[in-house]
């Protein structure tokens, strides 16, 4: 190898010497145009951490990587060309070594940068995670070195001469200084409209009303910008609106649905309750550690009266929506089952960790074991479930609900029966059960007798009876022994049994090891004093004390990086749900760090404060205009140089277009269509009288539609609303023909436009003029007056549509604009 | 999912050459070389039909039912199906698909040596759908309408015919970071599983086939003039945005929409054809077998009518763990006349040569049996799927499991093989139908994936 070297460097010494003296430009930005392009397309693919890869060991996409080279020594030496092995690849130096493999050489103006980088000492602005990464750091000792496994620590607040007036609060210098660092700068404040539309989107989900705008100019006006919008958001934070909003975002994480999902999708008639509590609980600010706790421990927690029990219960249910197949192969199976999927959806929730993969094998990528695994599942099977599934042919695990208070006045959906009824139904069971062993015998009889049995027992009688009897039990659930209606929620409790759980070779519940494991939390993150699990309990108090320690590495980031994803469009680590070795690593660790102490210590774990701290920032004030110059070097914006547009989420959509139509109902409906149609397989609600088929029919806001697993309504599936299986920390954004049509075609558009034409007649109020029209159809929709060529464009409308209906067509089309559905 | 890449340079510049990709829409686009079909039907099976009682046949297995497998407790279960060879080529085919074999033994290209990485259902039905189980990637179809694009612009590209909502979903259909252009559009309603029917008489869910088709209280011409409208200002935004895929994308999508209002209800009609195919299919027998019947008339329909890839999910799980036999006979009663009525009528419209029909599930069943001794287990070592019509061989067997149907040992073909080699029959390199996503090319078959060159005609 040493001896090869010698060869080509003369050679390329005299093919590339006429490059010195060049006036070489910062050197980011040289790194950034010169460099960093060609790395990308023709090296990453094979030598990158995103891509997975690292060939021969060697990982260019980090500075460390690239000094410390792979196994065949130092890609780049700076300042020395003949030593830097990367330079002989793509310069086709070396026979066995020519870089990107198959393909033409780089051209010649290509490798000429790349000698004078490498010459100029290789500056290198790359500053991500660690370097020499080749292999995932699945071991206890490189784990716990992993960015996202050391507790966050307080960095100093970055200063520069250059800042001195743009930056308002601390985070905006971290992201100055990023900025800075890349030759950019941040974009101008937004215009207050602009901002006004994007802050009610953002924290209560709706548009602002012309009032609001009224408002908020006066109050500019009045007290400046800063006041002004510093009170616009007190506003918005205390109204209800916004746990409508943000209860909807943690409602995603926590994969809620009203059904199991999966091959036999039943309802979950009660899981409207934990619905509701979670969006008590953003609007009472309870502080994220307290919500940890109630979701995960809410039955262990002492409460002062039957109300508070009956919240810190509903809390837990949590822990019970999660999908749930009732067909295993056996019960021990479904509780294996449930016990995974309660360790999978809570450690991505909190942690943002896959815990899970654990189940069959060490986890490939991130330093948690089987062992970690398994010391979980004693702490879930210790556990009881209770999801309140009524037994049928094709759904063999029944399960309970948790009995609540009767007298909170908590809505209930079914009837009360009378005490007789109650004795008949019993009665009926037992008769039913007895019949059964009688033909049963007489079964058994005939196979002795070597006669046909099925004319006594078949497998058809066998299946009806379970119908039966499910039936019977699933009415007698719904009421006391009186006949009184219970009240109940989904939830979990402390199991019969606590007991640690043997590891299970491959995950298979045929093959456990011989010896338990202590329950307990992965041992990756180190605690100064972690809970431990006293033997009598099932120790998921002790995991959220854990998760919620004040020096967990990951709680408090993995909450802080969900707020910013959905106040800045993306989150610092993009992959909200995945911290791991395989999820990315983020853009702005400093700044990360900064916002998860806050949030621990200054804001005392309330997310109002922070969400407060994150809007008031100079960085959320930017405009979202387009920069070319930025744009070529950063196009996806992640450095922040300006405010990234995003599309709204199908709740808001559907709320803007009840909102500006007028037919909005802010009143909270009591339960869901699905607490009020009852358990059932999922497949038979569109036969349900009382569920229309594109299972909306209401007015009330989004957050309260139905969401059955697999069976949205419309307006939820059409526009990407969360896989409510997965926990989602982030939705996709697509574009198809089929939002189109529902515009265009949907019952519930119609509706809209129907209203939202009325409202705009009653407001002219008789006078007969397009231009009238248009500009109050212009305001409601988007807060302002057509300009010209938009009035031109409606006038070319109503030139070709004249009808008694044209008005409701124009006002249909307005809600149907980009404008309408995007925020700047 | 936009997971993956942060900090590659350029993800938005992919993101912009997207959006000028999906502007040029479905327009076709030339393969990488000649194909030999143009589009494909994907009979999708899912639940996992058992290999060694449909198109694998054990002599051994016959022998040794009853014995212990591989000294264990689980045992030998012999298939109950006759194997008889069929056609001129001698293909064999068991007594479970009569139509199939004896209409179509010399059209099938049988490949009896396929294996998938896991043997659970939703893990394996996402792989054979998009080539993984582990992240969200493009489907088959809609890589496979990517490449070609459509001959039709007012119909989507890419149709799926009531599939499972389970199973990893829409996944299945999606386009994931390829542009939403070349998503499957759904068509039909969920399927009712067989026992609601049986207790609502009914077989299909309420309601019209495709939501929203149609709005009978507006008039074309005021459609026409809305989009105008809402073209006209959704430009004036974009050009303000200077870049704005979202936008692009829904100035494009309006556009198509209003087109597909009245292509649809055309196509899906299918009182417009005559009884003799109808009965052809078997419209009409009732049950689950007549919604088989309608989808797969639906499917020819929509080939014909320049759809490049539809597929259609049976009606009925393979999942046979228990009653085997039972539910096998009702499996194949209810999909042995379409299917062989598809080949038969693509055959007589001369649409065979140049469409590929594609049957498989997402994996095959072990050969010993497993609970009360009258089920199989997942089995995803070996199992087979076949393939007719575009450019393969008919009447012939590819590859081979051992004595007993458990594993492929002869020429195994895997998923990304089976991937590579489809795309290579719709005139697409494998290799070279990338996408570049955040910096990094990605292909369906990942870096796996060789074409099956012996099944080629």
């Amino acid at each position: 190898m040493r001896s090869q070297r010698h060869t080509w460097i003369g050679l390329v010494i005299l093919l590339f010497t006429e490059i010195a003296g060049a006036d070489v430009q910062s050197d980011t930005a040289f790194f950034e145009s010169n460099i960093r392009p060609h790395l990308v397309e023709s090296c990453y693919k094979c030598h990158s951490v995103e891509a997975g890869k690292s060939k021969g060991g060697l990982l260019l996409d980090t500075k460390v990587g690239i000094r410390t080279g792979g196994d065949n020594g130092p890609a780049v030496v700076p300042g020395k060309i003949e030593e830097s092995l990367l330079f002989a690849a793509i310069s086709h130096a070396q026979p066995d070594l020519e870089m990107p493999p198959k393909k033409e050489r780089l051209p010649d103006k290509v490798l000429l940068d790349f000698r004078k980088w490498i010459e100029s000492g290789a500056p290198d602005p790359r500053t991500e995670s660690t370097g020499k990464i080749s292999t995932a750091p699945t071991d206890l000792e490189s784990g716990r070195k992993f960015w996202a496994f050391q507790k966050p620590v307080a960095h100093p607040t970055p200063n520069s001469s250059k800042n001195k007036t743009w930056a308002t609060s601390a985070l905006d210098h971290f992201v100055f200084a990023k900025l800075d660092e890349n030759g950019l700068v941040p974009s101008a404040d937004a215009e207050p409209t602009v901002l006004l539309r994007r802050i009610h989107f953002d924290l209560v989900g709706l548009p602002p009303s012309l009032q609001d705008k009224a408002d908020f100019l006066k109050a500019i006006e009045k007290m400046g910008l800063d006041s002004a919008f510093a009170e616009r958001v007190g506003l918005l934070l205390a109204s209800e609106r916004y746990g409508e909003r943000w209860g909807r975002h943690w409602l995603d994480v926590a994969r809620f649905a009203e059904s199991s999902g999966k091959e036999s999708n039943f309802t979950f008639p009660e899981a409207w309750r934990y619905r509701d509590y979670v969006i008590d609980a953003f609007n009472n600010d309870v502080p994220f550690d307290r919500f940890v706790i109630e979701q995960l421990a809410g039955d262990l927690l002492t409460a002062t009266n039957d109300a508070e029990r009956a919240r810190h219960l509903t809390a837990t249910g949590y822990l019970a929506i999660g999908p749930l197949s009732l067909n295993a192969m056996s019960r021990e199976q479904s509780l294996a089952d449930i016990a995974d999927e309660q360790i999978n959806a809570s450690t991505q929730a909190f942690m943002a960790t896959t815990v899970a993969c654990a189940r069959c094998h060490d986890h490939k990528f991130d330093a948690i074991s089987m062992e970690d695994y398994y010391a979980m599942v004693g702490i879930f099977r210790s556990s009881k479930t209770f999801f309140g599934t009524a037994v049928g042919p094709d759904n063999q695990l029944g399960g309970e609900l948790i009995q609540l208070s009767k007298t909170l006045g908590l809505p209930v959906f079914y009837q009360p029966m009378k005490p007789e009824a109650v004795t008949k139904l019993k009665q009926d069971k037992v008769e039913l059960i007895a019949k059964e062993k009688e033909a049963q015998a007489k079964a058994a009889q005939a196979v002795k007798e070597g006669k046909d049995p099925s004319e006594f027992f078949s497998l058809q009688m066998a299946i009806g009876n379970i119908w039966r009897k499910g039936a019977i039990d699933g009415k007698l659930a719904l009421v006391d022994e009186k006949g009184n209606s219970n009240v109940m929620c989904m939830g979990v409790t402390e199991g019969e049994e606590i007991k640690n759980s043997p590891i299970y070779e491959r995950g298979e519940l045929a093959t456990p090891r011989q010896s338990t494991v202590k329950r307990g939390f992965p041992k990756v993150v180190q605690l100064s004093n972690s809970p431990e699990i006293p033997e009598d309990e099932s120790g998921r108090l002790q995991y959220a004390d854990w998760l919620t320690h004040p020096d967990h590495p990951l709680t408090a980031r993995v909450m802080a990086n969900r707020v910013w994803k959905h106040l800045f469009r993306t989150g610092i680590v993009r992959t909200t749900d995945n911290f791991g070795f395989n999820g990315e690593r983020p853009s702005h660790p400093e700044l990360l760090d900064y916002l998860a102490l806050q949030l621990v210590n200054e804001h005392q774990w309330s997310v109002k404060k922070l969400i407060r701290e994150l809007v008031l920032s100079r960085t959320y004030r930017q405009a979202s205009d387009y920069e070319e110059k930025a744009f070529l070097k950063d196009p996806e914006n992640r450095l922040l140089w300006r405010m990234s547009k995003r599309r709204l989420d199908a709740e808001e959509i559907r709320d803007a277009m009840l909102f500006v139509a007028g037919d909005l109902d802010l009143e909270r409906p009591a339960g869901s269509l699905i607490g009020r149609t009852g358990n059932r397989n999922a497949a038979l609600l569109p036969f349900a009288k009382n569920i229309p088929a594109d299972l909306d029919g209401s007015t009330a806001r989004s957050v309260y539609l139905p969401v059955v697993r697999d069976r949205l309504p419309d307006v939820l599936e059409l526009f990407d609303f969360a896989e409510s299986s997965l926990v989602t920390g982030h939705r996709e954004t697509t574009n198809v023909p089929m939002q189109a049509l529902y515009f265009m075609n949907s019952r519930f558009v119609e509706e809209r436009a129907s209203s939202f034409a009325s409202r705009i007649r009653n407001e002219i109020k008789g006078t007969d003029s397009l231009e009238t029209e248009m500009e109050v159809a212009f305001r409601r929709c988007f807060n302002r007056l057509p300009d010209a060529e938009e009035k031109e464009i409606g006038l070319a409308f109503f030139k070709k549509t004249n009808g008694s209906d044209a008005l409701k067509r124009y006002g249909q089309a307005l809600l149907s604009t980009a404008m309408f559905r995007n925020l700047d | 999912m936009s997971s993956g890449f942060s900090y590659l340079a350029f993800a938005g510049l992919a993101a912009e050459a997207a959006a000028k990709k999906s502007s040029k829409g479905l327009f076709v686009r030339q393969p990488h070389f000649p194909a030999r079909a143009k589009r494909v039907i994907f009979l999708c099976m899912k639940g996992g039909p058992s290999h060694v009682d449909t198109f694998d046949y054990k002599p051994e297995l016959q022998k040794r039912n009853g014995e212990p497998w591989r000294g264990g407790s689980a045992r030998l279960l012999a298939s109950a199906q006759e194997f008889k060879q069929h056609g001129e080529s001698g293909l064999r085919i068991s007594s479970l698909f009569p139509n199939l074999a004896k209409n179509h033994a010399d059209d099938l290209c049988v490949i009896n040596s396929m294996h998938t990485d896991l043997p659970s259902h939703p893990q394996a039905y996402t792989q054979l759908h998009t080539g993984s189980f582990q992240f969200v990637r493009p489907s088959l179809g809609a890589w496979s309408l990517y490449g070609l694009g459509s001959s039709n612009q007012n119909l989507p590209g890419f149709v799926t015919l009531s599939p499972p909502s389970d199973m990893g979903g829409a996944n299945n259909y999606g386009s994931a970071f390829l542009p939403a252009i070349y998503q499957g559009a759904k068509i039909g309603g969920g399927q009712l599983p067989a026992l609601f029917s049986a207790l609502t008489g009914k077989t299909e869910e309420p309601g019209p086939p495709m939501k929203n088709i149609d709005n009978p209280n507006v008039s074309r011409e005021t459609q026409r003039a809305q989009i105008d409208l809402i073209a006209g200002l959704d430009r004036r935004k974009l050009d303000s945005d200077h870049h704005n895929p979202e936008i692009e994308g829904a100035i494009q999508s309006f556009e198509l929409a209003y087109r597909m209002q009245d292509e649809i209800p055309d196509i899906l009609d299918l009182k417009s054809e005559p009884e003799s195919i109808r009965k052809l299919y078997g419209i009409g027998n009732g049950g689950e077998g007549d919604r088989f019947a309608k989808q797969c008339l639906l499917a020819r329909r929509l080939a014909e009518s320049g759809v490049r890839f539809v597929e259609v999910t049976a009606p009925t799980s393979w999942d046979h763990h228990s009653l085997l036999n039972d539910n096998l006979a009702k499996s194949s009663a209810i999909t042995d006349q379409p299917i062989a009525a598809l080949l038969t009528d693509l055959k007589k419209r001369g649409m065979l040569n140049d469409t590929l029909v594609v049957w498989s599930g997402e994996f095959g069943r072990t050969p010993y049996a497993q609970g009360l001794g009258d089920g199989r287990d997942h089995n995803n070592k070996g199992y087979s799927m076949w393939m007719a019509g575009g450019g393969v061989k008919g009447g012939y067997n590819h590859g081979a499991t051992d004595d007993f149907g458990y594993k492929a040992i002869e020429k195994p073909v895997h998923i990304h093989d089976l991937h590579a080699t489809i795309l290579h029959l719709l005139g697409l390199d494998h290799e070279k139908l990338t996408y570049n996503y955040a910096g990094r090319d990605f292909r369906l078959t990942d870096v796996y994936g060789n074409v099956v060159r012996d099944v080629l005609a």
